[in-house]
């Protein structure tokens, strides 16, 4: 039996931009469970990242509600929503936004680095040993391939034991064949970990290795 | 452990140090603002303090003295001894010493002649400093004769000098320049032996201090002098020590002023450097909000950066400093070593502290900023 790990009920996200009113998202239900990988699909400007935004506890939704592990979490401060983030969300970004002065262990630890925790600096080892990087572990992002780099990106996302992780747009940066690699990666881990991922794109290659697909458009949930 | 893994153990500390690893130019230029800062404060304070110590000893025991000579106003050529009389009422148990003062020609052994300065007193061992030979409490024969003119005229202790048709035995020899503001006499000589000279042509009071210096020049102003008039002429160096001292107040206050402007400016320069700094790593802080890096911890990693700055702007600029200190000391006061004495010290520290605080309160504004920036909206840009 799988858990719901993330819900989204009725979510509407409104930007303002000047005079108009832009409608992000219009009413989104949605559910990811642990040990599934859901790709969320639709062109540029459906609301895809917004939606991620949502899931991530990154933005507050303008109705709806926003349930994480069963808890209602949509009225929750930024501060307790930068909690639980902390401990149970993982995030991989297009851009892989390494920070440039660390190396990849020190990258992988950041999301910790403030707790007093004395295995950090073992579990950022072994988890880059588990993406395949045992032998970069003291090199800086600029001294790494884009595969490489979301490869550490993602052990990053896993230091915290996230029950959730993000990608949004994961190989958008990366050509055809690393892009491959890493939703391998990406696959393997949701198996190893027991976690929910959920990736959003507009390419069709994520299709194959997802469990269940999520279609965008213009900020509804198609089918 | 070492040291890095020490640095880490506050990941502030450790993030804020990478960061302006980054851009060192930057860094180190901003660092220059706060050293040229902390230095002005800190040169500038200490000189000012090594004018005041070097002002100060320069008045020296001066300040004790008061100096009374007949006034424009009064009736007659001299202070007459009536009025000494009410000026020991005064001065209670500061040394009244009444001088009459002269000149004339001493003879050398060879025969040469040499114009020299005469006073006549009693209490010659208050004002004079004897270097060879006696010097009596109270000088009621013989003579004193200061080195300089005894080398000059080939005199020595015993000879003899004449003074008005009386001959005087040399007792002792002393330093010139003693008895008040304006030196003193070459020649000194028993109040008797310038007798036809009816008044004192000048009071020297000896107070056992400034203020008690001070007190006795304005009791000695309001017993003779009524409003405007000008009976007695009253110097004292008190007054002028107490000017001295404010003027140099002032100076230090003004060179502080000068030199906090330039901490100001600093700051400013650091305030700009940290904001563009954080709007340029605006979307790597929001990946660290994003990935739940607490609000606090981006403003204490921020705040740490402004930190380094001023730490170590403050301590290169405070290093700076004691060098500056050391010369102004040497210079002006004579002694270098005198910069290490608290008076000047402080000011060092009085620098670093300002450079700390003033790079702190820099930071503060952009910390709370990128601290306080929504993640989506940091990591959209
Ligand atoms: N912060 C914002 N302010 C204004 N409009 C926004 C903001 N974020 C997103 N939008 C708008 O919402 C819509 C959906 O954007 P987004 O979620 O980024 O789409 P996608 O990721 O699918 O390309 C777009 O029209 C975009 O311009
Ligand atoms: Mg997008």
């Amino acid at each position: 039996m799988s858990t719901s790990v993330i819900e989204l009920d009725g979510v509407v996200k409104r930007y303002q931009s000047g005079e108009e009113t832009i409608e992000a998202l219009k009413g989104v239900d949605f559910t990811a469970n642990r040990g599934e990988m859901v790709t969320v699909i639709g062109p540029s400007g459906s609301g895809k990242s917004t939606m991620l935004n949502m899931i991530g506890l990154l933005d507050t939704p303008s109705e709806g509600s926003v349930h994480l592990d069963g808890r209602d979490v949509t009225d929750f401060s930024e501060d307790e929503l930068t909690e639980e983030r902390r401990s149970g969300i993982g995030f991989v970004f297009q851009a892989f936004h390494l920070l440039p002065m660390l190396t990849a262990t020190e990258n992988v630890e950041l999301p910790s680095m403030w707790d007093t925790d004395v295995d950090r600096r073992d579990r950022a080892i072994d988890l880059l040993g588990r993406v395949g990087l045992s032998d970069r572990l003291s090199h800086t992002p600029d001294q790494l391939s884009g595969g490489q780099q979301q490869r550490v990106a993602i052990a990053r996302a896993l230091i915290n034991e996230p029950d959730i992780l993000l990608a949004d747009e994961p190989t958008g940066n990366l050509d055809q064949d690393t892009g491959a690699t890493i939703l391998d990666e990406l696959t393997r881990l949701k198996e190893e970990e027991d976690i929910a991922i959920v990736a959003v794109t507009h390419d069709e290659q994520l299709v194959e290795y997802a469990d269940r697909e999520v279609n965008l458009v213009d900020g509804e949930i198609g089918e | 452990m070492s040291i890095r893994d020490l640095l880490w153990q506050l990941p502030s500390v450790g993030m804020a140090w990478r960061n302006l690893g980054r851009s060192r130019v930057r860094t180190a230029l901003a660092t220059l603002g706060i050293i040229i800062g902390v230095v002005a404060i800190a040169s500038l304070g200490m000189a000012g303090v090594a004018i005041q110590q070097q002002a100060t000893s320069n008045l020296g025991g001066i300040a004790d003295e008061v100096t009374i000579r007949s006034g424009t106003d009064s009736t007659t050529d001299g202070v007459t001894q009536e009025q000494v009389d009410r000026i020991r009422d005064v001065a209670g148990d500061a040394t009244v010493i009444p001088e009459k003062t002269n000149s004339t020609t001493l003879t050398a052994r060879d025969g040469s002649e040499r114009f020299v300065s005469v006073t006549g007193l009693t209490r010659a061992s208050t004002l004079y400093e004897v270097s060879s030979g006696d010097n009596p409490d109270r000088l009621r024969s013989g003579a004193l004769l200061t080195n300089s003119t005894a080398r000059q005229l080939g005199l020595e202790i015993g000879d003899p000098v004449e003074y008005d048709g009386q001959l005087y035995r040399i007792r002792g020899l002393i330093e010139s320049g003693g008895g008040g503001f304006g030196g003193g006499s070459e020649l000194v000589l028993p109040l008797s032996a310038l007798r036809d000279q009816n008044y004192y042509d000048s009071v020297t009071i000896v107070a056992s201090d400034g203020d008690e210096a001070q007190r006795i020049s304005d009791a000695v102003e309001t017993r003779f002098n009524e409003g405007d008039e000008e009976i007695l002429s009253v110097t004292s160096f008190a007054s002028i020590q107490e000017n001295v001292g404010s003027f140099l107040d002032t100076l230090n206050l003004a060179l502080l002023g000068i030199g906090s402007i330039s901490l100001i400016v600093a700051s400013v320069a650091i305030l700009n450097v940290m904001l563009m700094s954080t709007i340029e790593r605006r979307g790597e802080i929001g990946v660290l909000r994003a990935v739940g890096i607490r609000r606090g911890e981006v403003l204490r990693m921020i705040l740490a950066e402004a930190a380094f700055l001023g730490i170590i702007g403050g301590f290169v600029g405070a290093a700076l400093s004691l060098g500056v200190g050391l010369v102004a000391f040497e210079v002006l006061a004579g002694d270098a070593t005198l910069v290490f004495g608290w008076a000047s010290v402080r000011y060092l520290l009085l620098g670093f502290g300002f450079a700390v605080v003033a790079s702190l309160l820099s930071g503060l504004y952009p910390a709370w900023k990128a601290a306080n920036d929504p993640p989506v909206e940091a990591l959209r840009s």
